[in-house]
């Protein structure tokens, strides 16, 4: 059992050390940058809570309202700890997955049963080393927060700073737990994709019940939901000790049916099973002739993924058109608030508004799908895919201009049809948006993803064990700029080169032209310095 | 002059800490059958990976044909069927999508080639490559490599993972695509298998080729452990047995008898006659023994046979 925690904890290294840096760099930020931001007197302090509330209500759909802004605590808690939350479901939904059937196919789980270790064992080995990781990657949030009000010239309780980490941490195990669980009902092919849909349900069913009320009687089933009764670091706020004991009872609920369900089910299958039928075999080779087209062969290999990727986001654009209109249509209805949006809105409140949420979130998410598809490719160097492609007659350079271009036209499937869902869900809410732009904004999405994509290929060119990470800390590093970068007064020129600034905001304000022109200097440099990589390095090596 | 199926001039990769593939000069001829023989870790996949244009020499060079490896790298696997030393992973995809995809990426795939052998076989190819046994994922990396009947076959380690009726399937196989003309390179770490189907038979230790032996040379050379238990009813004639050709290291332990033979076993089976054998034990020494046996601990000298 020793053995195998220490094993756990060997394995899960990167995650602790990569979250753990994450979670005290982002902690840090939001805490050193509250002191540059929100004055130093009273009245400067209380007015800046005020416009953080105007400004959070349009991130309510994925982050709780802040309590008490104007305090360096109330801000921290809602700027860093409310992102972290979601930070850390996602590390515990990829590390649960890989866990359970990542491990598997690798034929971990099989040596480790071989040494005549039991399989609850193992689940609690896992659950015991995640847990370990998870905490001290929160404590290293706890620190920074810390580390940041004393920078600011001002003290705060520790014991806040520990039951913030606790309440973190402690959200962290029970998704891991759930995740652990869900793991062990479907195939490995669909477990991540399964345990994703069903955290993704649960944080929803939190987050939109806030401004949906018949998903109110629901929330009680969420994680989220309890991890949001606390606010230790709120002037004020505590430790919700039932609400966090609840999510704690949930880990190990779930800890104990994943033992359960892993007791019942063979290595490497499902404990759900479809039924099958008995047939001949076969030894024809697959009859589609879309094996046989360059390029659409690729897209035919990565179909599903393709149209879950293209549902979810379109789905989630038409959830975004709904809330744009039950959130902005009380706003208006508030004449204190006529002034702010006279002065900082132009053109329809409804279209800027939905502009600033919904194309922030898409780039977020587009940003993501380029990662999978880099950690695609990079995948195909580490399992030998790769080697047996370029052992056949195909030039790397080809290699590469492929992945360009079925990269290119998934991200032009996703932005089109999401686009086009949003514009019908616009035009029966009745929020008219301009039908072009509209168009420019889903498919600006295009180059935006292939910078990601771009700088990936040269990163899986050239390291490809470290691209996933390197590209995903780019991804945050880019985003944190543009958030982070008129704060502390960084250089205009560094801000402007990210890409989410390169983006713009073509919906409300039309395409920055030399937004778009950087954006596909990048893609074409990308390109040519990955198919250079591509052709000099070693393959299989 | 026909132009050489391999040709490889001081080819060197060079890993660092003394790992790596060390001026490696090889000659295969065109429809020949060469053996590529050695330890765990002795360099066999990286010079593959070499001539596969993979990977890039430190120094040196190879050719394919007369294509050079690295600058030709595209024109060489047009001539080149090659199944890698680990398998790649292609998750849920059925054996039928994966000899679609990589027929049409090879472009003179022969289908009903790929068909036959996957009936030769009995791999199922309406099986995803997850649900896959080990031996048949080995099955279809046979597949891939032979269906489009290639001029060159380079297989690294092909019969790893088949059971022994396979292993016959794959060798018919390999006389079939011969006799068609094909020039074959077969690594492997198995003396027995490479002595059966080869014509010569390069040895290669620590990235270093020891030696390229012709089929009776290598049969010269073959080493058998060999143990006797003698019936109690006759004297064990051991005289004989020392005295016999290519018997060395003779130990006598009561009724048993432990010997080398080197060559036919002839001389012994004489040198026995009218003794009653209860047991008699052969197993080939290792690859690690032969070198042991044959070069001592560092071999680097190189000697070829042509």
């Amino acid at each position: 059992m020793t053995t195998m925690y220490v094993l756990a904890l060997r394995l899960g290294r990167w995650g602790i050390a990569g979250f753990g840096a994450i979670a005290f760099f982002v902690t840090l930020l939001q805490t050193v940058g509250f002191y540059k931001i929100a004055g130093t007197t009273e009245s400067e302090r209380q007015a800046f809570g005020r416009s953080m509330r105007v400004l959070a209500a349009q991130f309510s759909v994925i982050i709780a309202p802040p309590m008490r802004p104007d305090t360096v605590g109330g801000y921290v808690q809602f700027r860093a700890f409310g992102a972290l939350a979601i930070m850390f479901a996602i590390w515990a939904l990829a590390s649960a997955s890989g866990a359970v059937r990542g491990d598997e196919e690798r034929g971990l789980v099989q040596a480790a049963l071989g040494r005549g270790i039991s399989r609850p064992r193992l689940v609690a080995a896992r659950v015991a080393a995640f847990a370990t990781g998870s905490v001290v990657a929160a404590l290293a949030a706890g620190a920074a927060f810390l580390v940041g009000v004393a920078s600011g010239g001002e003290s705060v309780s520790a014991a806040a700073a520990v039951e913030a980490a606790i309440a973190l941490g402690a959200l962290a195990i029970c998704c891991y737990s759930l995740t652990l669980f869900l793991a062990q009902l479907t195939s490995a092919r669909s477990a991540i994709a399964f345990a994703g849909d069903i955290l993704l349900t649960l944080f929803l069913i939190n987050s939109l019940s806030r401004t949906f009320d018949f998903l109110v009687p629901w929330r009680w089933l969420s994680p989220f939901h309890y991890y949001e009764l606390s606010s230790p670091l709120v002037p004020g706020g505590t430790l919700d000790v039932r609400a966090t004991f609840i999510l704690l009872a949930a880990a190990i609920a779930a800890a104990a049916l994943a033992a359960q369900a892993f007791r019942l089910r063979d290595v490497g299958a499902a404990l759900v099973k479809l039924p099958t039928w008995r047939r001949p075999p076969s030894y024809r080779m697959s009859r589609s002739s879309l094996w046989r087209v360059p390029i659409v062969r690729d897209l035919y290999d990565r179909r599903i993924g393709l149209l879950v990727w293209t549902a979810g986001v379109s789905a989630l654009g038409a959830v975004f058109v709904v809330l744009t209109k039950s959130i902005v249509k009380p706003l208006l209805a508030i004449p204190a608030l006529a002034p702010y949006f006279s002065a900082f809105v132009n053109g329809d409140v409804f279209t800027s508004f939905f502009a600033y949420i919904w194309f922030g979130f898409a780039q977020l998410l587009m940003a993501g799908f380029a990662i999978a598809q880099v950690a695609r490719w990079a995948t195909e160097d580490s399992d030998g895919r790769l080697e047996l492609i370029v052992s056949n007659p195909i030039s790397r350079v080809r290699v590469v201009l492929e992945r360009a271009m079925v990269l290119t036209l998934e991200a032009l499937v996703i932005s089109s049809l999401s686009g086009v869902v949003v514009g019908i869900e616009a035009h029966a809410q009745s929020i008219e948006l301009d039908r072009w732009r509209l168009a420019e904004a889903a498919l600006l999405l295009v180059p935006f993803t292939l910078v990601f994509g771009t700088v990936g290929a040269v990163l899986a060119s050239r390291i490809p064990r470290a691209t996933v990470g390197l590209l995903g800390a780019f991804a945050i590093a880019t985003y944190v700029l543009v958030q982070l970068g008129p704060i502390f007064k960084l250089p205009t020129w560094l801000v402007d080169a990210s890409p989410f600034k390169l983006y713009g905001q073509p919906l409300s304000a039309g395409v920055d032209q030399t937004g778009l022109g950087v954006m596909l200097g990048i893609v074409v440099v990308g390109i040519g310095a990955s198919a250079l990589v591509m052709q000099r390095r070693d393959i299989g090596a | 002059m026909t132009v050489a199926a391999i040709q490889t001039a001081r080819l060197s990769k060079n890993y660092g800490l003394g790992r790596g593939l060390f001026e490696l000069d090889l000659h295969v001829q065109a429809q020949e059958m060469f053996g590529f023989v050695g330890p765990n870790g002795a360099s066999k996949t990286t010079t593959i990976r070499c001539l596969m244009g993979l990977v890039r020499p430190t120094s040196g060079s190879a050719h394919v044909f007369g294509l050079d490896c690295v600058r030709d790298y595209v024109a060489v696997s047009q001539k080149v069927g090659h199944v890698p030393g680990d398998m790649a992973q292609f998750g849920s995809l059925r054996g039928s999508e994966v000899v679609a995809y990589f027929g049409a990426r090879q472009g003179r795939a022969d289908f009903q080639y790929a068909r036959s052998i996957a009936e030769r076989f009995n791999l199922d190819l309406s099986r995803r490559y997850r649900e896959y046994s080990t031996g048949n994922k080995q099955k279809l990396g046979i597949v891939l490599a032979f269906m489009s009947r290639p001029p060159l076959l380079i297989l690294d380690e092909p019969t790893s993972g088949l059971d022994p009726l396979n292993q016959q399937t794959f060798y018919t196989l390999l006389a079939e695509a011969r006799q068609g003309g094909a020039t074959i390179f077969l690594s492997s770490h198995v003396l027995a298998e490479v002595e059966r189907t080869c014509d010569r038979v390069g040895i290669i230790r620590a990235g270093h080729l020891v030696r390229v032996f012709d089929l009776d040379e290598m049969q010269r050379i073959r080493l058998h452990h060999v143990e006797l238990e003698l019936g109690s009813d006759s004297d064990p004639p051991i005289d004989a047995i020392r005295a016999a050709a290519g018997v060395e290291d003779v130990k006598v332990n009561g009724r048993i008898i432990t010997c080398t033979v080197s060559g036919p076993f002839e001389p012994l089976l004489d040198g026995l006659r009218g003794a009653k054998v209860i047991r008699l034990i052969s197993r080939e020494p290792t690859l690690e023994e032969l070198f042991l046996e044959y070069y001592g601990e560092a071999p680097t000298a190189i000697t070829t046979t042509r």
